[in-house]
C-alpha cells in the first residue's frame, strides 16, 4: 500500500463511525500496513485512557460546554484535513483502483458481445437457447413465445407462414426445408405434414418440399 | 480426468462441424425402377452438433435418368436422417414434369435435418413415388402422396388445355392478360399462419362447437352435409364431417378444404384433411380428424368453411373442381392457383410471352 489512511480516518474507524465500504478498505489497509496499524493500536490507546480519565473526572464539570468544544475542534480538524488532502476527480477511482477500471471495461465489452452475438444467431439457435434458458429458470418446458413458436409445450407441431414451413417440438425449429426464395404457396394437412411450394428462379422447375410430424 | 473428457467431446464436436452427412442414394434397382442416380453433388451440406444431436443442413442436387419407357410427370423422394426422431424426416416432390424416356434431369433438395447422436450423421434419399403420364404410379408411396401427385397432374393438365385454348382462340394477348392476373391474385392471396398438431385436441373439453359452412361444387361426387369442431379462441380441434356420395360410383378417399376466417375479417386456406374413406353411392359417412389447428399469430377464430377440394373413386379415377368453379368469389381470393398454373406465370414472369407460349406447346 504506497497511501496510508488519513487521520481523520482512521480516528472515525476506532468509533465505528465511518462508511460501511471506507471501514472495509481501513480494515484490509491496517492488516497489510504496520504504520496504519501502529497508529491505530496508538488511538486505542488513547481513547481507552480517556474513558478511564473521564471516570475520574470531578463532580461538576461542564460537560456540555467541554463536549461542544470537542466537536468544533473535530470539525476543525476535518475541515483542515479537507484544504490539505489531493482533489479527487471522478475519475480518480479508477486511477487508484485499477481492478474497478478492468472489471467495468470487461463487463461493457461481455454486453456488445453478448448482443452481437444474439443478433447474429440464427433464429432456429436463439429459440433453442432461449427455450434452453426458460427450461434453467422455470425448471420446466414450457415456452412463452408467441408467433415463432407454440404458447405452451404441445409436442411436435407443423407449422406454415408466409415465410415457409417448419416442423417444431417445443417451440423450437428441428426440420425446416430451406429455399433462396420465399414459396409461392404453403398448406398444412391434417395427418400432421406442412408443404412449401418453390420455384426455381433459374430453371422455373417447381418444387414441393414438405415436413412431417413423423 | 473430467478436462479429458472436455477435450475427446470438443475434437468429436469440431470434427463433427466440418463434416459433411454421409449420405446414401437408395434408388429401386429392380427391372421396373424408373430412375437411375446419373451424378451427385452435396453441395453445401454440412453438420452441426446441437445438444445431444446433429443438425444435417442438406443441399445436394442429384442429376437422375429416366430409366423407364414412360415419360415421368411427378417424382417424390422421400430424405430420412433418422426415422424415429422427430425432424428426422422430409420430403421433396417435383411436379410438372415433362422428362421422356432415357433423359435426364436435376433434383434440388434444400433441408434441414435432426439427427440424433452418437454415430455418424447420415441422410438416407429414397423414391418414394413417380407418376408417369398416363397416370400409373411407381413407388411404395409411403408418404400416401399418390393422391396428391395425381391431383397436381390433372390440375396442370387442365391449367394448360385453359391456356392453350386462351392463346389459340382469344390470342397472345389474352394470354398475357390471364397471366398478369394470375400474378396479381397470387400476391393478394393471404398464406396462412397457423400450427398443426395430432392426437392433442387441447379444446375438445374445454371448446365450444362452431358449424363449418360449406361451398357446394355443382358437379362434386361428395356433398359435406354437415360439419363442426370445438373452438377455443385461436385454436380449432377434432373437426369432423358428415359426407355423402352423391355420385353413381363409390369413392375411396377425398380431400376437404378448411377455410378460417379470423377476428379482422380475414379469410385463408388454413389446411386440408384428406381422408381414406370407403362410400357407395348415395352412402353418407364420416370423416374425423385428431388434430387441432392454431392460428399462431394474434387473433381468434370467428368462422370456418369447408369444400370438397378432390375426390378419388373405387376405379382410381379423380374429380377435381374446374378452374370455374375455383373462379367462384368464395375461393377465388383464397385458394392458391394450382402449381402448374405458378409455374407458368413464373415463366412469364421471368422469361416473357415468348418463353411461356415455348412452354405450353411442349406438353
Amino acid at each position: 500500500m504506497s497511501r496510508h489512511v488519513p487521520e481523520a480516518d482512521l480516528a472515525l474507524y476506532i468509533t465505528g463511525d465511518l462508511s460501511l465500504w471506507k471501514n472495509a478498505a481501513v480494515t484490509v489497509h491496517t492488516a497489510g500496513c504496520e504504520a496504519c496499524r501502529q497508529r491505530l493500536d496508538s488511538y486505542r490507546r488513547s481513547r481507552l485512557k480517556l474513558k478511564q480519565s473521564a471516570a475520574e473526572l470531578p463532580v461538576g464539570e461542564d460537560w456540555d460546554r467541554l463536549a461542544a468544544e470537542m466537536t468544533a475542534n473535530i470539525r476543525v480538524g476535518l475541515a483542515a484535513g479537507e484544504c490539505v488532502a489531493p482533489r479527487r476527480t471522478r475519475t480518480g477511482i479508477f486511477v487508484h483502483r485499477p481492478m474497478a477500471m478492468w472489471a467495468s471495461v470487461a463487463a461493457g465489452a461481455l454486453v456488445l458481445i453478448g448482443a452481437a452475438f444474439w443478433l447474429n444467431l440464427p433464429a432456429s439457435d436463439a429459440d433453442s437457447l432461449a427455450h434452453a434458458a426458460r427450461i434453467l429458470v422455470h425448471g420446466t418446458a414450457h415456452t412463452v413465445g408467441t408467433t415463432r413458436g407454440a404458447t405452451e409445450d404441445r409436442g411436435p407441431v407443423v407449422e406454415a407462414s408466409a415465410d415457409g414451413v417448419a416442423l417444431r417440438e417445443n417451440g423450437v425449429a428441428v426440420s425446416i426445408p430451406e429455399a433462396a426464395s420465399r414459396p409461392v404457396a404453403v398448406t398444412v394437412s391434417a395427418p400432421g405434414s406442412a408443404s412449401a411450394r418453390y420455384v426455381d428462379a433459374d430453371t422455373g422447375q417447381m418444387t414441393i418440399t414438405s415436413v412431417y410430424v413423423q | 480426468m473430467c478436462s479429458k473428457y472436455w477435450i475427446v467431446g470438443l475434437t468429436l464436436a469440431l470434427a463433427a462441424a466440418a463434416q459433411t452427412p454421409i449420405t446414401k442414394i437408395d434408388l429401386p434397382k429392380d427391372k421396373d425402377a424408373p430412375l437411375t442416380l446419373v451424378s451427385y453433388d452435396s453441395g453445401e451440406s454440412k453438420v452441426t452438433p446441437r445438444g445431444g444431436a446433429y443438425l444435417v443442413d442438406f443441399h445436394p442436387t442429384l442429376s437422375l435418368r429416366n430409366s423407364s419407357s414412360k415419360r415421368i410427370r411427378s417424382v417424390t423422394l422421400v430424405v430420412e436422417a433418422s426415422e424415429n426422431t422427430t425432424g428426422g424426416k422430409a420430403s421433396v416432390s417435383v411436379p410438372s414434369l415433362d422428362i421422356a424416356p432415357g433423359d435426364t434431369f436435376p433434383l434440388h433438395i434444400n433441408q434441414t435435418l435432426l439427427c440424433p447422436a452418437p454415430g455418424n450423421p447420415s441422410v438416407q434419399v429414397q423414391l418414394d413415388g413417380v407418376l408417369f403420364e398416363d397416370l400409373t404410379f411407381y413407388g411404395p408411396d409411403r408418404l400416401h402422396l399418390q393422391h396428391n401427385m395425381t391431383v397436381w397432374e390433372l390440375e396442370a393438365r387442365q391449367d394448360r388445355k385453359f391456356f392453350k385454348n386462351l392463346l389459340e382462340n382469344s390470342g397472345a394477348q389474352a394470354l398475357q392478360n390471364e397471366m398478369i392476373e394470375s400474378l396479381a391474385r397470387q400476391a393478394e392471396i393471404p398464406q396462412p399462419n397457423v400450427q398443426m398438431a395430432r392426437g392433442r385436441a387441447t379444446t375438445a373439453e374445454s371448446g365450444q362447437d362452431m358449424q363449418f359452412a360449406f361451398l357446394h361444387m355443382p358437379d362434386s361426387p361428395l356433398e359435406i352435409t354437415s360439419g363442426m369442431a370445438k373452438i377455443s379462441a385461436n385454436e380449432a380441434g377434432g373437426p369432423r364431417f358428415a359426407v355423402h356420395n352423391v355420385s353413381k360410383r363409390p369413392v375411396r378417399h377425398l380431400e376437404i378444404g378448411w377455410i378460417l376466417r379470423d377476428q379482422d375479417g380475414r379469410e385463408f386456406l388454413a389446411a386440408s384433411l384428406p381422408a381414406d374413406l370407403n362410400l357407395a353411392p348415395g352412402q353418407t359417412g364420416q370423416v374425423m380428424e385428431d388434430a387441432s389447428l392454431r392460428l399462431t399469430g394474434r387473433g381468434s377464430i370467428q368462422a370456418m368453411k369447408g369444400f370438397v377440394s378432390s375426390a378419388e373413386f373405387g376405379d382410381g379415377t379423380y374429380w377435381i373442381p374446374s378452374r370455374a368453379q375455383l373462379g367462384d368469389p368464395a375461393l377465388r381470393g383464397v385458394v392458391a392457383p394450382s402449381p402448374e398454373e405458378q409455374r407458368l406465370s413464373s415463366i412469364y414472369r421471368k422469361k416473357g410471352l415468348t418463353a411461356l407460349i415455348e412452354e405450353l406447346k411442349k406438353f
